[in-house]
């Protein structure tokens, strides 16, 4: 039965790809493994900070988004190629991708963090000795400055990359990496899920700021729908509920504020009532 | 890696399941797609004329030499360039598929051509065409003859499914590394609970093969060692 | 005339192996070639229905030209029985599906039709029994008649025998032989490439005798056996009859 469910979704799925007229609609591309900025709930739905905001523009510019999961190092090839139109997963703004895609104006400002093992007695210097084993996110930031600020400047580390986060997390625990070097929140929530075991010994200040990108040139004319709901937001004060509500508290309470809440957004089609109804839920929930 | 961990991720297994249906979705599309194309490139390069048999072996090299994960990428974003919008899965079935294709072809090829000389003979004498010597006579012999092999690529191209999430599908292993993301102490379990699936699945997938092979098994059709 | 062969060349490489053969065959005649190994032999059955394509020379099935340009050989080879020595079963196919293959795939019989067409043959040989049988389950000798009886469900109006007792342990002989000679009184037209001079001696009509490519001498068993004309008959008959231990 499932199978057959899955098929009939796929072919579904097929179909509206292929007829994607009727209705205005984009496709974000996300790497859904990335809390709090995108992941997929108990429930298996796709929520996170950066989903959030995409669909309340959505919203408010009155087109649909459907979003797809696609592995971070895919997506702006997936947006080069015109296979999806928006991409959404903490891309941090760099000149070298700004090359070949457009950016939105940033959204978000985040640092990188150095976690070590809680009992392992490293500080932020001599996590980063050479011959330290460092591990990172393929294509991230994180991994991008340990080559450019350690490795190129001498410091011979060991840079170890994985596909995911949370496998670098692991392999730390397990004693096979000395540090993980990745962004503050999702750094955070490490810490909270394995509070006593892990610890954040520093924060490398790279001020990267984090942008929603399309194709280069823009040609389906998003970004500017993109701009104009960002400012919406942050004028109404969602903007600083949707912060309210994602960054700190526990993703259980997240996720139940989440189901509590979307209906106002996906039915009532109001994202300032959502963002204040998902901020109270989680106060609420987090007491 | 405690109990309540693996308590934890027993909560997981019905979305756990729900992604190995799509790696085995995936594996019938392209098992499909590879057996289709490489029955017949394993014709033609058996029987096929000059320029078609080169133009197989071609193929065949093109498709064995091409990382899966590279081919993935291409089916996916290649036929864009030309208007073609394909979904993931769909990329991902012909893109495993034509890869298959390419070494399912090599399993017949070396099938046919251990098939006695005299076989294609007395089907001619008959007055069988030579299309129909091969569908009617050579063929079904090859196909048996090739279960075993067969049943090996299955379980290599089982496994291929798993890169299919480079690409957007939605298949177990994504599935695990969602479980993973949001709870990480959870991933090493689910990554546990993924393996037992496939291990699950393979054992099946050989046995039912075991099986057909001896409910279509001959006495004197053997693989000629 | 059933069959007419004339001035047939085959060369393979360097080696000519036949060097203009002619000769034809009536309707219901039976004619056996004999002659030392690797004188083209088989290479001259397996011309006439060309599975081997001849270099040169012509070959007409009644009025019908096979070598003819543009000719339906898949046609003309389903009116043409060949039994191989090797026999050559359908390994995958039971001694019924065997018989059945060609009526119902080349003569578009319907199952049924074909069915009850190949239990007679099969019957016809003795096999009847043996219908739900696969060749690896079968001597050599029934496999041999379950050929036999593959290649006269087609109904045929000539059949080439390419030595078709040689792969056989010799107490299996005997049945195939058997099989042939109730054929061959029946009045269908044969040509057998033999060593079996039994055979050749009391069912042909003629014997052909062929060296290195080319017919030596042909003429009906008595004369051919007791007086040859060409001395080189005389010296084959002699070695065979020594290899064999005369006439049986």
């Amino acid at each position: 039965m499932a199978l057959r469910r899955i098929l009939v979704g796929l072919v579904v799925f097929g179909v509206v790809s292929l007829s994607g007229v009727a209705a205005e609609k984009f496709i974000v591309a996300s790497d859904v493994a990335w809390p709090p900025f995108e992941w997929v709930s108990a429930k298996g739905e796709k929520i996170g900070f950066d989903l959030d905001v995409m669909r309340m523009i959505a919203v408010l510019e009155g087109y649909e988004i459907e979003i797809q999961d696609i592995a971070f190092d895919s997506i702006i090839p997936a947006v080069i190629a015109g296979k999806v139109d928006i991409g959404a997963s903490g891309f941090t703004i760099t000149a070298e991708r700004a090359q070949v895609v457009d950016f939105s104006s940033p959204y978000w400002t985040s640092d990188q963090t150095v976690v070590v093992r809680a009992d392992s007695g490293l500080n932020v210097v001599t996590a980063l000795l050479p011959g330290r084993k460092v591990g990172a996110q393929r294509g991230t930031t994180g991994a991008f400055w340990v080559e450019d600020n350690l490795i190129a400047q001498g410091v011979a580390v060991e840079l170890v990359l994985y596909e995911t986060y949370p496998e670098a997390v692991m392999d730390l625990l397990a004693g096979r990496l000395d540090a993980v070097i990745q962004d503050q929140a999702p750094s955070e929530q490490a810490v909270q899920q394995y509070a006593g075991q892990l610890t954040i010994v520093g924060i490398i200040k790279t001020y990267e700021e984090f942008g929603f990108l399309v194709a280069k040139g823009d040609p389906k004319g998003i970004l500017p729908r993109i701009e104009r709901g960002l400012k919406v937001l942050k004028e109404t004060g969602a903007w600083d509920n949707l912060i309210a509500a994602y960054f700190g508290p526990s993703l259980e309470a997240v996720e139940a504020a989440w189901e509590a809440c979307i209906d106002v957004l996906r039915v009532g089609k109001d994202p300032v009532a959502y963002a204040a109804c998902l901020a109270q839920k989680v106060r609420e929930l987090s007491k | 890696m405690s109990l309540t961990h693996w308590l934890r991720v027993w909560s997981y297994f019905p979305v756990l399941l729900q992604g190995l249906c799509v790696n085995l979705s995936l594996l019938g599309g392209l098992l499909g797609v590879g057996f289709l194309l490489g029955v017949i490139l394993a014709i033609l390069e058996v029987y096929g004329p000059r320029p078609l048999r080169i133009l197989a072996f071609g193929y065949s090299w093109v498709f064995r030499s091409i990382p899966e994960i590279l081919l993935l990428l291409l089916m996916w974003f290649g036929p864009a360039r030309f208007g073609l919008e394909i979904s993931p899965f769909l990329a991902a079935v012909i893109a495993l598929g034509l890869r298959s294709s390419a070494y399912q072809a090599e399993i017949f090829r070396g099938a046919l051509q251990s098939i006695p000389v005299g076989q294609m003979l007395a089907a001619r004498a008959l007055g069988l065409s030579r299309p129909g010597a091969v569908i009617y006579v050579l063929l079904p012999q090859a196909l048996r003859l090739s279960l075993a092999g067969w049943g090996n690529e299955f379980a290599v191209v089982l496994k291929d499914t798993t890169l299919a999430y480079a690409i957007g599908v939605v298949e177990v292993m994504r599935q695990a590394r969602y479980i993973g993301s949001r709870e990480f102490p959870l991933i090493l379990p689910a990554y546990l609970v993924v393996a037992l699936l496939f291990l699950a699945a393979t054992y099946a997938g050989l046995f039912a093969i075991g099986y057909a092979e001896k409910k279509l098994r001959i006495p004197g059709l053997e693989a000629r060692r | 005339m059933l069959l007419r062969v004339e001035e047939l060349h085959k060369r393979y490489g360097k080696e000519e192996v036949l060097k203009g053969v002619s000769f034809s065959l009536d309707k219901g005649e039976t004619k056996v070639i004999i002659g030392p190994s690797g004188t083209g032999k088989s290479t001259l059955l397996r011309c006439i229905n060309r599975l081997t394509e001849p270099d040169r020379g012509r070959i007409w099935l009644e009025d019908v030209e096979i070598t003819g340009p543009r000719v339906n050989i898949n046609r003309i080879r389903a009116q043409i029985g060949f039994v191989f020595q090797d026999f050559n079963l359908f390994t995958h196919l039971t001694a019924l599906d065997n018989v059945r293959l060609g009526l119902i795939k080349v003569k578009g019989l319907s199952k049924k039709e074909a069915t009850e067409r190949a239990m007679a043959e099969l019957a016809r040989v003795g096999l009847a029994d043996k219908a739900r049988a696969y060749p690896a389950e079968l001597s050599g000798g029934q496999q041999q008649r379950v050929s036999i009886a593959r290649a006269l469900a087609m109904d045929p109006k000539l059949i080439l025998f390419d030595e078709p007792t040689s792969a056989l342990d010799p107490e299996l002989i005997g049945e195939v032989l058997a099989v042939m000679e109730e054929l061959a009184q029946s009045g269908m037209t044969m040509l057998v490439v033999t060593h079996e001079m039994g055979f050749a001696r009391s069912m042909a009509d003629e014997i052909i005798f062929m060296e290195k490519g080319v017919i030596v001498e042909q003429g009906p068993p008595e004369q051919l056996f007791r007086t040859p004309k060409h001395p080189r008959t005389a010296e084959f008959l002699r070695r065979i009859s020594d290899l064999y231990g005369g006439d049986q």
